[in-house]
């Protein structure tokens, strides 16, 4: 267990230096982030000039949901499907078959470095900038729900994506399937729009769907109130739902790795 | 013009420099039909990416409410226009950014400097991208369903409208060109198209919807509501004021582009990063 732990500690560390040397890649995210959200402040004060609410958001809500957004996407972005294409796709994945780490830990464990080098560099400052200069009042309804919920859809994505790259043992080209996959991914997390505002069947779908526990769940936890397809859910019940889902989605990937490793064939395509 | 030859095209001509472009589209063509599938996928996808702006729009009007004083149809033109105008810029133009920051950061620049054409035309057409054929398609099709829907433009607004497509697509090619120099002394930093991608993103909805000092920065200072909004506008007869100062500062910003460009080229020391 410690030591399974220590493999964790350096990776994720190691993971950090090595993207620290980057920093100002992901300080980009401090101008791109805000503007993003200037663009929405636009559109959607326009939009609710002349009405009070639009699918049951004000215009405060509707602010606060795209902010909120885009600070739990600083916390559980990852590239691990990407990651994993590239060493099928070249071949290289043969070097991690003979480490004696499992790839998907490996993996997980760059994902906490790297996310930690993100949490000081992309979500404090942007955080900052909602606070003072938009005035976004960014205290969640409940920590502990928020908190536990952000951690579920940071395992969450990390295993869609995970899964994602599986798909290379099959494919040789990946790029674009993998594309589709990210855009579907984003569009029914809700990233884009509140996922209320789809149609009534189209929700009912996506509740059953893995991808609105990777973004739209932590948000309205943070929120402190869930509908979705004319339900809704007490925060406990919701949380405990994203648990179930994180879960199925393991055993997912568990089963897809099992058949895709042995197809690996070593050489690349 | 031998002069003005040898000064812009390092000796070529522009009959060269056409020829050179429509090899650099045989070439992508034909190498990215040796994953005709992918290829395939890969528009498809590039158009699915693009119509995440018009599928909000269509969610918006949809809930009943609506840009003021814009209906569906002339903001789905907007959109649309923005997609083909971006289409073209990305298929011919902006593969000269990742270009430039590959080689740049593999040390490899060296080998386009050796070559004897003009480096930023060399860099633009050994990346030319046919994904974003796509994306042209579906422009077309969403500007075609907004026009149907709307009244015919005159003659004199379909005129003014190729005009100011054409300076859209200058206004694009200066912001390749900017993005591209940066990563001279930025090297290595991919995300200069997250920052492309958000300036222009006001360039994609009405700029009424703007505050006023907001839609000067963004119409005269960097001329973004010149990619979709200004040829939109006239196209539908709705021009604002000040459309040919817009112009204008396009055409600065073109200028600025290839000194910025030529002065950061200076800066490239070969040894990668």
């Amino acid at each position: 267990m410690i030591k399974t732990f220590n493999v964790l500690k350096a990776t994720a560390f190691v993971t950090y230096k090595e993207w620290a040397a980057y920093r100002s890649h992901m300080l980009v995210s401090v101008f791109v982030g805000p503007i993003y959200f200037l663009v929405q402040y636009f559109i959607w004060s326009a939009v609710l000039k002349h009405q009070e609410t639009i699918n049951g958001f004000t215009l405060e809500q509707i602010l606060m949901y795209y902010g909120i957004t885009m600070l739990v996407n600083y916390c559980i972005m990852d590239f691990a499907g990407w990651n994993l294409q590239m060493l099928i796709h070249t071949g290289k994945f043969l070097t991690f078959m003979l480490r004696p780490v499992n790839h998907k830990y490996f993996a997980f464990s760059q994902k906490i470095g790297h996310r930690l080098l993100g949490f000081c560099l992309e979500f404090i400052p942007v955080y900052l900038l909602f606070c003072f200069v938009f005035r976004l009042n960014l205290v969640p309804d409940n920590f502990i729900w928020t908190l536990i919920s952000v951690i579920l859809g940071f395992v969450m994505m990390f295993l869609v994506n995970y899964t994602i790259g599986i798909t290379s043992f099959w494919l040789i080209r990946t790029g674009g399937i993998s594309r589709m996959f990210l855009l579907i991914r984003d569009i029914f997390a809700g990233v884009f729009i509140p996922l209320s505002f789809f149609p009534e069947t189209m929700q009912k779908i996506l509740f059953y769907l893995p991808f609105q526990y990777i973004s739209y769940v932590p948000v309205r936890v943070f929120l402190g109130s869930y509908e979705l397809a004319g339900k809704s859910y007490e925060i406990s019940y919701i949380v405990f739902l994203q648990f179930v889902a994180v879960i199925v989605m393991l055993l997912i990937s568990e089963v897809l790795w099992k058949l895709g490793i042995k197809k690996f064939s070593g050489v690349g395509a | 013009m031998e002069a003005w030859n040898k000064e812009v095209f390092r000796g070529g001509s522009m009959i060269r420099f056409v020829k050179l472009h429509i090899m650099g589209v045989k070439i992508a063509f034909a190498s990215r039909m040796v994953y005709r599938a992918d290829f395939l996928l890969s528009s498809f996808i590039t158009l699915l990416g693009d119509l995440i702006i018009p599928l909000i729009t269509f969610l918006i009007y949809t809930s009943g409410a609506s840009f003021p004083g814009w209906n569906i149809y002339e903001v789905l033109l907007i959109q649309g226009i923005f997609m083909i105008s971006r289409g073209i810029a990305n298929m011919f133009f902006f593969g000269t950014v990742w270009n430039t920051l590959s080689s740049v950061r593999e040390g490899t620049f060296d080998l386009i400097l050796l070559r004897p054409h003009s480096t930023l035309h060399m860099t633009m057409i050994t990346a030319i991208s046919c994904d974003d054929l796509g994306v042209i398609a579906g422009g077309i099709l969403i500007s075609g369903i907004a026009l149907y829907n709307l009244p015919a433009p005159g003659i004199i607004n379909i005129l003014g409208f190729i005009f100011f497509f054409i300076v859209s697509l200058m206004v694009l090619v200066s912001f390749a060109i900017i993005m591209s120099a940066t990563v001279f002394k930025w090297v290595g930093n991919s995300r200069v198209y997250e920052i492309f991608d958000a300036i222009t993103i006001f360039g994609q909805y009405p700029a009424t919807i703007f505050s006023k000092g907001f839609n000067i920065l963004v119409t005269w200072v960097i001329p973004i509501t010149m990619i979709a909004f200004i040829p939109a506008s006239v196209l539908l007869g709705k021009a604002a004021r000040g459309i040919y100062i817009a112009a204008l500062s396009s055409v600065v910003l073109f200028v600025m582009s290839l000194v910025i460009w030529h002065l950061m080229q200076k800066k490239y020391t070969s040894v990668g990063g």
